[in-house]
């Protein structure tokens, strides 16, 4: 008589991948916190009245988008948010020696470039390209179609390479180390500038049609 | 000086982007497969989309700070043990009784209410409590509603469901519940008897109180529950005729007098304290007793239903009432 699985199963699946959502979103881990738990909180009275097919993560998803975007509505946080962008720590680089101070500076790039972004464009973003949700599932958390969701994703790579201008940035036909570097490349054939293949890759990558998502992609586990 | 990008650059853009990051449809990759082939400013593009796609890639793959989730989670799971003690689902459904509130919590059903005129939350005990958070439910209770619905019509003579008695306002309230609950169906005692029950003969007006607040009226069945004259004496306030009607529904015979109900006990058996067996209602001195430690049965069904046996002295079995 209670939804489909128990809610600690719910609870048990998804609460990590939904609080480092919602730590990529906000500028504090505090207020990852909080959302993250007032995501849950409002699953648990809504998820009774879930369907048994429902899409659990998409949904816990256009919860915790909801709320975020509830939380910049103000004027003042978001200035808040922005401010805290200077001050944004680096994570572990988990990279190899090799390259880490190239991968390094590109990846604090990015993240700041992530941060400045307009909220939409933010959070389309990150549902996308980190969390590799689905451009229907984005949408729906946004309130726009998958179209637009495509359009703020887009918007938003346009930003970071041009905050990208003149730097230097990891090649990415390093093809030895390919596997654990990429674990999803876009695409196993990429045209050579000079060569051009005879074929871009097949559905072009990793969520064209057909193609199953990389297996070690932590965030493919999402539900049809 | 800037120089504008022709028009099917632009144009293509957007299709380059996605493909180089791994998220094109396949008509959009090959026209970008084709435009790059002799483009070399959009191959220079490309190949720097690839790039930037390798570091969203690191972006992805890098851990979060462990204690930081593992912080998250543990206040998530103070904050819901909370949510779950207080979170109570509801909904207002008609009857032949009017209409009638329930309402249950994670441990069970927590509240049976009759509505007057507003049939909402709003004119319910529910809204005034304090700590309690409210929401309205569907499925789950509807199931509850159907069988209420078959008891009420006579077709079910059990509500076999989880209580939550937190409703109850002391732990002498629920002693009174409990006792109240465990009355069969199909027969009546007294509020007398239930004070005795819960150890206490002198507490009979307090045994009405607490059934007056009864929380789950219809599945602790305080309709049972009547004056040791016979008389209804009263229920939930000033609801005496559903409690004619609860009791009509389990074949009680109910006799009116004046302005009065009375159960008509010389046509129902009779079981003495914690007898095991049944009696004729002239069995020995019973018709002359109260029923402050007598409970009544409608029918022989009723009692044998109980669990009791016939009295081997007035043998109900070989001298039935008749119907």
């Amino acid at each position: 008589m209670m939804g489909a699985q128990p809610f600690e199963t719910i609870v048990g699946a998804h609460h990590a991948e939904i609080f480092r959502y919602l730590r990529r979103v906000t500028s504090r881990a505090s207020e990852a916190e909080d959302l993250s738990q007032e995501t849950f909180l409002r699953a648990y009275r809504a998820y009774r009245t879930l369907g048994p097919d429902a899409n659990v993560r998409a949904w816990l998803f256009a919860i915790a988008t909801n709320l975020s975007r509830n939380h910049f509505r103000s004027e003042k946080r978001r200035r808040v948010a922005h401010q805290a962008v200077s001050t944004a720590r680096r994570e572990a680089d988990p990279e190899g020696p090799e390259d880490e101070a190239v991968f390094s500076e590109a990846r604090t790039l990015v993240e700041a470039t992530v941060r400045g972004l307009p909220l939409k464009q933010r959070l389309a973003f990150i549902m996308r390209k980190i969390h590799d949700l689905e451009y229907e599932a984005i949408g729906r958390s946004l309130d726009c179609s998958a179209e637009s969701a495509r359009a703020h994703v887009f918007q938003a790579l346009r930003k970071i390479r041009l905050s990208l201008n003149g730097h230097e940035l990891p090649p990415v036909a390093r093809d030895t180390g390919g596997v654990e570097r990429r674990e999803s490349p876009p695409s196993p054939h990429v045209p050579s500038p000079h060569v051009p293949s005879p074929h871009l890759p097949p559905p072009t990558g990793r969520r064209g049609a057909g193609t199953p998502p990389s297996v070690t992609s932590p965030t493919n586990m999402e539900q049809p | 000086m800037i120089k504008r990008k022709p028009q099917v650059c632009l144009e293509i853009e957007s299709d380059l982007v996605a493909a180089a990051t791994g998220d094109a449809e396949p008509g959009a990759a090959r026209r970008v497969e084709h435009h790059i082939g002799a483009c070399a400013a959009c191959r220079v593009e490309f190949g720097r989309y690839r790039e930037i796609d390798g570091v969203v890639g690191a972006l992805r793959r890098a851990p979060a700070a462990a204690d930081s989730v593992a912080r998250a989670r543990e206040g998530l799971e103070a904050r819901l043990a909370d949510l779950r003690s207080r979170l109570v689902s509801y909904r207002v459904f008609p009857s032949p009784l009017g209409h009638i509130l329930i309402a249950r919590s994670e441990h069970g059903v927590s509240l049976v209410e009759y509505l007057d005129e507003r049939a909402d939350l709003g004119a319910s005990r529910l809204s005034r409590i304090a700590g309690v958070e409210t929401q309205e439910d569907g499925a789950e209770i509807e199931a509850l509603y159907r069988e209420l619905l078959e008891y009420l019509r006579g077709d079910r003579v059990r509500l076999e469901w989880p209580l939550d008695l937190r409703l109850a306002r002391s732990d002498f309230h629920r002693a009174v519940l409990q006792a109240t609950a465990a009355i069969p169906y199909g027969a009546v005692t007294s509020y007398a008897g239930i004070a005795t029950h819960v150890g206490n003969r002198s507490a009979v007006r307090a045994v009405a109180q607490a059934l007056r607040w009864n929380p789950l009226p219809i599945v602790v069945p305080c309709h049972r529950v009547i004056g040791s004259s016979g008389s209804l004496t009263g229920y939930a306030g000033d609801k005496l005729p559903l409690k004619q009607q609860l009791l009509g529904v389990e074949g009680v015979p109910i006799l009116r007098a004046r302005r009065d109900f009375h159960v008509a006990r010389d046509t129902m058996y009779v079981r003495d304290h914690d007898e095991v067996e049944y009696c004729l209602p002239t069995c020995g001195s019973l018709a002359s007793r109260t029923l402050a430690n007598l409970t009544l049965f409608a029918s022989r069904e009723r009692a044998e239903s109980a669990g009791l046996a016939p009295c081997t002295a007035c043998r109900p079995d070989l001298h039935p009432l008749s119907a």
